[in-house]
């Protein structure tokens, strides 16, 4: 085998995914945090400046070369002198001065590869701008020598780490992403590969907020008097996590609960992280109440009330028409926040019922005269979910079309940074 | 981090990992210098690890004894049969650990080091040489060589005070070029200095290869190879301590020079956005005023800018 596999890297605002291709997990899930000496907030950020006489070693420091990445980097938050910084804000890369330290130490220190010998696929948010691609392409191309590099939007490849799911038999590039992380929740409609910019939509409801939620929950309760403060959230997140699942109907499941509760509730024991001291919370109706804020919002926040199916529902009548089809058939669920146990098929559900309404109402309006065929709707949820965005590009980059769509080093020689603003489409005609 | 590891993250932290919580694994992973593992479990039993390293200079390293050193360092561990594709398996029985934290942590950094002590043969292999030619008095032991690379190698040879190591090394690219010969004149100025007199010499050729490997066929003499010359003396590794840290060491030359020169780029590329930051903000500053004068239509009545 001459060409080693290329290298995955995912770069979210929270964690970064990286690995190599072919793998069905990342090698590593870190931070996406970098320590460098400076406290975090210094004003002047200028890199310290050679002086002048002497050897190169004496002329200057090895400033530039002291800073952690990832969990160290969170570790080491602490010892003096250090600050932490996050160079990825809202998916956008804000630093490029420690994004470039944050790469460099990712592929020497953890992946340990040669980047002359590899080539890469990057990930990108939607709406990303054409100068920010080029000035990855500038980093990788001219400071690490990579072979190859291509850059792909994480939606597209989230609907490409569908195609694992045994309930895929086409393979589309066609559908709506549902991706849901830590801070944010977006929904974006993509047509042959292509996202649709103008119809994407926001959603201020994800990972961090459903703790937060369970956490007030069980505040309420007064279930968190044992536990120590600064463990609360930790131990709210855990139950999001280990507990939680969508129901069908609130009602029946409060019902179900306070008809045999021993049945139902659980218990989550814990450990004080200094003291070692141990401590119990029973884990009760937020098991169903905690994804539930998805579906009706106004049970958790007072501005943004407008439920997750609707706001599907919206962004694909906004899509162009004749594409529509294809983004209800294949609604693809992404991130970690999108892990609750039958959250696919309460979203079918109701966005099932909102399209049938919608049909019934405009057939009533025709006077029953014209009569829709219907309108197939369908959630697919599989395995890989949680790292869907690094799945899709490990599959992707692990067939032989990769390198063909890459830019290599000798095209950009050749043509420069602005080569790198397009890229063509995996599976695309051309 | 100013100087790279010399184990392999990827094993220690699955090992780790799977330790704790046995579950089935497949995955691929590369090292420098084009290494290619393999750690997988056999679906019949998910707490017998199968590590399969794909080294270039395999057959090299075995002629210098490579099979030898693994063997003292993992004993039963290694198979007779590697996997296909793969030059040689370690099989890692997580029920048959050591049971102290202690002893369980050096076992996974010893897998860990598992290419590093591929690797070490050569030069165990050159210093036990030395020691020999050194009771003798004088002579040179064969010189040998190590392809771990397409188009670069390590040669080394043992002579009765000395080992010497040479690196040859190709810059793919034309700045690559430049920054390694400023990095490797460094790295001879640098031995100057009174505090590292004890440092092995080290010496740097551009195109010229040295004296000891000049008779050697196939050597690429273009502008973009360089050589580098370590000359190890006893001291270096007659204590068995040291004699490990040189060998961690001075095998991962090759991957320490091209990550500083990266390392370099990269600071000269933080000036560079900052110094173009500050021109902004001199530009900036040299914007004239936006002219507010008041616009009125014919009628009189006056436009107000939104």
């Amino acid at each position: 085998m001459s060409v080693l596999a290329p290298i995955i890297c995912d770069n979210g605002t929270g964690y970064s995914k990286v690995g190599f291709a072919g793998n069905s997990d990342p090698s590593f899930v870190f931070p996406t945090a970098i320590a460098t000496k400076g406290s975090a907030s210094s004003s002047s950020n200028a890199p310290a400046i050679p002086s002048k006489p002497g050897h190169l070693a004496s002329k200057r420091g090895v400033e530039d070369l002291d800073f952690f990445i990832g969990d160290e980097a969170l570790a080491n938050a602490k010892t003096p002198g250090y600050g932490v910084h996050y160079p990825i804000r809202h998916g956008m890369i804000d630093n490029w001065d420690h994004m470039e330290r944050y790469w460099e130490q990712t592929i020497f220190k953890y992946l340990r590869a040669e980047p002359e010998d590899h080539y890469f696929l990057l990930t990108e948010p939607p709406l990303n701008a054409p100068e920010n691609r080029e000035q990855t392409a500038e980093i990788f191309f001219e400071s690490f020598n990579i072979k190859g590099l291509y850059i792909a939007v994480q939606a597209v490849l989230a609907l490409a780490a569908s195609w694992s799911s045994n309930r895929v038999t086409d393979r589309t590039l066609t559908g709506t992403v549902i991706d849901s992380g830590d801070g944010v929740t977006h929904v974006i409609p993509c047509a042959e590969g292509y996202v649709i910019g103008s119809a994407i939509k926001h959603i201020p409801i994800a990972g961090r907020d459903i703790s937060q939620f369970v956490l007030n929950l069980m505040r309420e309760r007064g279930e968190m008097a044992t536990v120590p403060p600064e463990d609360q959230l930790r131990v709210a997140s855990k139950v999001k996590e280990n507990y939680s699942y969508v129901c069908q109907d609130i009602v029946k499941e409060f019902r179900k609960y306070d008809a045999d509760p021993y049945k139902h509730f659980e218990r989550y024991e814990g450990e004080h992280s200094v003291t070692g001291r141990k401590y119990a919370v029973d884990v009760g109706y937020e098991r169903f109440l905690a994804p539930e804020i998805f579906f009706n919002p106004e049970i958790y926040s007072s501005d943004f009330l407008t439920p997750l199916p609707e706001i599907v529902d919206e962004v694909i009548k906004q899509s162009p028409i004749d594409v529509r089809r294809g983004l209800y058939k294949n609604i693809v669920l992404s991130g970690g926040s999108t892990m609750f146990q039958h959250f696919g098929q309460r979203l079918k559900r109701d966005l099932k019922q909102l399209v049938d309404r919608r049909l019934d109402a405009s057939v009533l309006a025709s006077g029953s005269v014209q009569k829709s065929s219907g309108v197939e709707v369908d959630v697919i949820s599989h395995k890989r979910q949680r790292y869907a965005v690094w799945y899709g590009g490990s599959l992707l980059a692990s067939l032989p079309e990769f390198y063909t769509s890459c830019h290599t080093k000798a095209q950009y020689d050749e043509i420069g940074p602005s080569i790198c603003r397009r890229y063509q489409i995996f599976g695309s005609a051309t | 981090m100013i100087l790279l590891e010399p184990h392999n993250v990827i094993i220690q932290t699955t090992l780790a990992d799977k330790i704790l919580k046995p579950s089935s694994v497949d995955v691929q992973f590369v090292d420098y210098d084009g290494v290619r593992f393999h750690l997988s479990t056999t679906p019949e039993r998910k707490t017998l690890l199968l590590l399969s390293m794909h080294i270039r200079c395999w057959d090299e390293l075995v002629q210098y004894g490579a099979l030898d050193v693994l063997r003292r360092e993992y004993g039963s561990l290694l198979q007779p049969q590697s996997e296909p594709d793969y030059n040689v398996s370690l099989a890692i029985d997580l029920e048959q650990l050591p049971a102290s934290n202690e002893d369980r942590e050096s076992f996974i950094m010893s897998v860990a080091l598992f290419k590093r002590n591929a690797l070490a043969a050569p030069f165990e292999h050159a210093f036990t040489s030395q020691k020999g030619l050194d009771s003798a008095g004088a002579g040179t032991g064969d010189l040998m060589q190590i392809h771990y690379r397409d188009e670069e190698a390590i040669y080394i040879q043992a002579s009765h005070d000395r080992v010497t190591v040479i690196f040859s090394t190709v810059f793919r690219d034309e700045t690559d070029r430049i920054y390694g010969k400023v990095f490797l004149q460094e790295f001879v100025d640098a031995r100057r200095q009174p505090s590292i007199q004890t440092a092995p010499q080290v010496l740097y050729s551009n195109r010229d290869p040295p004296l000891e490997i000049r008779h050697l066929p196939n050597l690429r003499n273009t502008d973009d190879t360089g050589y580098v010359t370590f000359v190890l003396f006893p001291r270096h590794f007659t204590n068995p301590a040291t004699a490990s840290a040189t060998i961690s060491h001075i095998q991962l030359f090759r991957d320490y020079l091209h990550y500083h020169i990266k390392c370099s780029k990269a600071y000269m590329h933080s000036r560079m956005r900052h110094r173009v930051a500050e021109f902004q903000k001199v530009l900036n500053r040299a914007k004239t005023e936006v002219a507010t004068t008041e616009k009125k239509t014919a009628s009189g009545r006056t436009l107000v800018s939104r």
